[in-house]
């Protein structure tokens, strides 16, 4: 095979492939070592490459396939894994230097469920320590750059995740996303993600940031490709006492077109702020404002109804999400102390326990981690609680039933992903108020609990779609230069909306 | 608001040191996304009753039965750098004198 055969690949090109016996699973896994050793010593996505793990899934696919055994769609799928979820015995870091030699001591329920659907591991991919981050340039071991331009971010905290699907080196991925870690990513790069309702997927084994805003999903080329593996992935857990009893039918990969077409869209006007609007959130950039107005023609030239909808609460959202996170931030980070998981060297051998601690968690961890740890623990302190944390958890109740609200008119909501595309290396990275603002449209759907995609705005075609002469010129003047995406979020639970009405927008 | 004293508190809480330069980067971003809160005062959340977590909180029961097959004893000891003949090896938790 030719070095970059994958340029339309998906998974159900892929499945076809594989049973017709086009290829084998083993000549597609080695054909992405070929383009991930090639190109990620540029691009910087992947943190632990699982060649033999990889290679062996492939061939149990391939024997199953050689025995006439019926394979699911998903068997040889050749995937690439946020390095914060565990796979049995092998190397699991979250991005931190605290974590370099830790081993995955069980894996993970997305990761079991994925392995008894034959999927094949390419690798662990870089994020943001811990996952905190919006640019992967936190990462303990090295930055990951944009495929689409070497000089810029990927977005994160899933950059390496985002990284490798476009980049050609996976063909799906999964991410995490507590305030737009999928999302952000996603739209930067060019490619699909989405963050399904809290509760949808069981967080055993995903190394915890924020434990009441995680959640794992996928990451993928195409709408379609998203659903296959929320559909796998998806369940009540008994190892997940948050995870939810729902069952997702057909409709997830199926949907009925004639009943997507009859949903009615909300445009939150709170979500189109303009540079210069004094709430001091930066507003949107032209470009994105232009690529998201063409996604919305397109829409209503599909017949979809538009409604203008209003999320009061939005602009607090930040600033609760940026204490509630902290807070839960220190309390899941207490468990690094130098005696679990994974070794630091240390100049002098430490002569009391406390030492150890604040020795190994002081080497160990990144700026930005421990930022969030004394910031959570300032708004946990008491004094500090009522005015800080307790705060934020009522303006998290608002910034919720300012969707429930607007879903009593609306079946679903259309927004950008973020307010720029993607920006430079180093641009943001050491002001963290400016990279926290790059999450502004995506954190509110967290505290909310609900789904959220983001989905690539395609390049404007002006012939063929009925946009307005200005909009159209700016947005074939810049579409076409960086990805930018577009947002959906759905009702509690029902992924199958956002999914269907994406692959309609996929198919206009 | 965060000042230097405070910082060293809440590091000493944490389990984190500090140098000096850190210090001071951490007190100049701290102070700023202090700032950024300050809108959430103009907020009336008086009457808000708290969103505590993801979920609606309910309680999530099973059988009282022996069901989750416990991580073998050898294979718990591997995440742990530092083991002597099956038992955890750290330094002393008290010093002497």
């Amino acid at each position: 095979m030719s070095h970059s055969p994958f340029n339309n690949l998906t998974i159900k090109k892929f499945h076809q492939g594989l049973v017709n016996k086009d290829f084998k699973a083993l000549d597609i896994a080695e054909a992405y070592f070929k383009v991930i050793e090639e190109k990620d010593k540029e691009i910087g996505a992947y943190l632990t490459p699982l060649k033999d793990l990889a290679y062996t899934q492939a061939e149990e696919t391939d024997l199953r396939i050689a025995r006439k055994e019926a394979v699911g769609e998903l068997a040889g799928v050749p995937l690439a894994l946020k390095d914060n979820m565990l796979v049995k015995g092998e190397r699991t870091t979250a991005g931190s230097k605290i974590l370099n030699t830790y081993r995955g001591t069980y894996d993970a329920t997305v990761i079991s469920k994925l392995k008894n659907e034959g999927v094949v591991f390419l690798g662990k991919t870089n994020l943001d320590e811990f996952a905190m981050g919006a640019s992967t340039e936190n990462s303990g071991f090295h930055p990951t750059k944009n495929p689409h331009d070497l000089t810029r971010v990927p977005g994160g905290s899933s950059g390496g995740s985002a990284a490798a699907v476009a980049g050609h080196m996976a063909l799906a991925a999964l991410g995490s996303d507590t305030g737009g870690s999928i999302r952000q990513p996603a739209a930067f790069c060019g490619v699909v993600g989405l963050k399904p309702t809290y509760g949808a997927v069981s967080r055993h084994g995903l190394i915890a940031m924020a434990s009441s805003l995680d959640q794992i999903g996928p990451i993928t080329r195409t709408v379609e490709d998203a659903a296959i593996i929320f559909k796998a992935i998806a369940g009540q857990d008994s190892y997940d006492s948050t995870s939810v009893d729902v069952s997702y039918g057909d409709e997830l990969t199926n949907p009925d077109f004639q009943k997507i077409k009859s949903l009615t869209v909300g445009i939150p006007e709170e979500y189109f702020i303009d540079p210069s609007a004094s709430s001091g959130q930066g507003g949107i950039e032209p470009e994105v404002r232009a690529g998201v107005e063409s996604v919305i023609a397109a829409l209503k030239s599909a017949g979809i109804k538009f409604k203008k909808i209003s999320l009061p609460h939005t602009k607090y959202a930040l600033s609760a999400y940026y204490i509630i996170v902290p807070a839960e931030v220190s309390s899941n980070m207490a468990r690094y102390d130098g005696i679990r998981y994974s070794q630091i060297n240390h100049e002098s051998e430490p002569s009391n326990l406390l030492e150890l601690y604040t020795k190994t968690r002081s080497r160990g961890l990144g700026a930005e981690v421990k930022r969030r740890i004394l910031l959570g623990t300032f708004v946990l302190s008491s004094g500090y609680y009522d005015a800080y944390y307790a705060k934020a958890q009522k303006v998290r109740a608002l910034v919720k039933s300012d969707f429930t609200e607007a879903f009593k008119d609306v079946d679903v909501i259309l927004t950008p992903v973020s307010p720029t595309r993607a920006f430079k290396i180093g641009e943001r990275a050491n002001d963290p108020l400016a990279m926290y603002l790059a999450d502004i449209f995506t954190i509110p759907v967290n505290l909310a609990g609900l789904p959220g995609i983001s989905i690539p705005v395609r390049q404007v075609k002006s012939e063929k779609e009925n946009v307005s002469q200005s909009i159209s010129h700016v947005a074939n003047k810049h579409v076409t230069d960086l990805p930018i995406g577009f947002q959906l979020i759905g009702k509690p639970f029902r992924e199958a909306d956002i999914l269907g009405l994406g692959q309609l927008y996929e198919k206009i | 608001m965060i000042d230097k004293k405070t910082l060293e508190h809440l590091a000493k809480l944490a389990r984190l040191e500090l140098h000096s330069h850190e210090e001071e980067k951490m007190l100049h971003d701290l102070g700023k996304v202090f700032e950024h809160f300050e809108e959430l005062k103009e907020l009336d959340t008086e009457s808000v009753v708290p969103l505590t977590g993801g979920t609606e909180s309910k309680n999530v029961l099973r059988d009282d039965n022996k069901k989750q097959k416990p991580i073998a004893r050898d294979v718990a000891l591997e995440a742990f750098p530092h083991v002597e003949q099956g038992f955890l090896k750290v330094p002393p938790v008290f010093e002497e004198n």
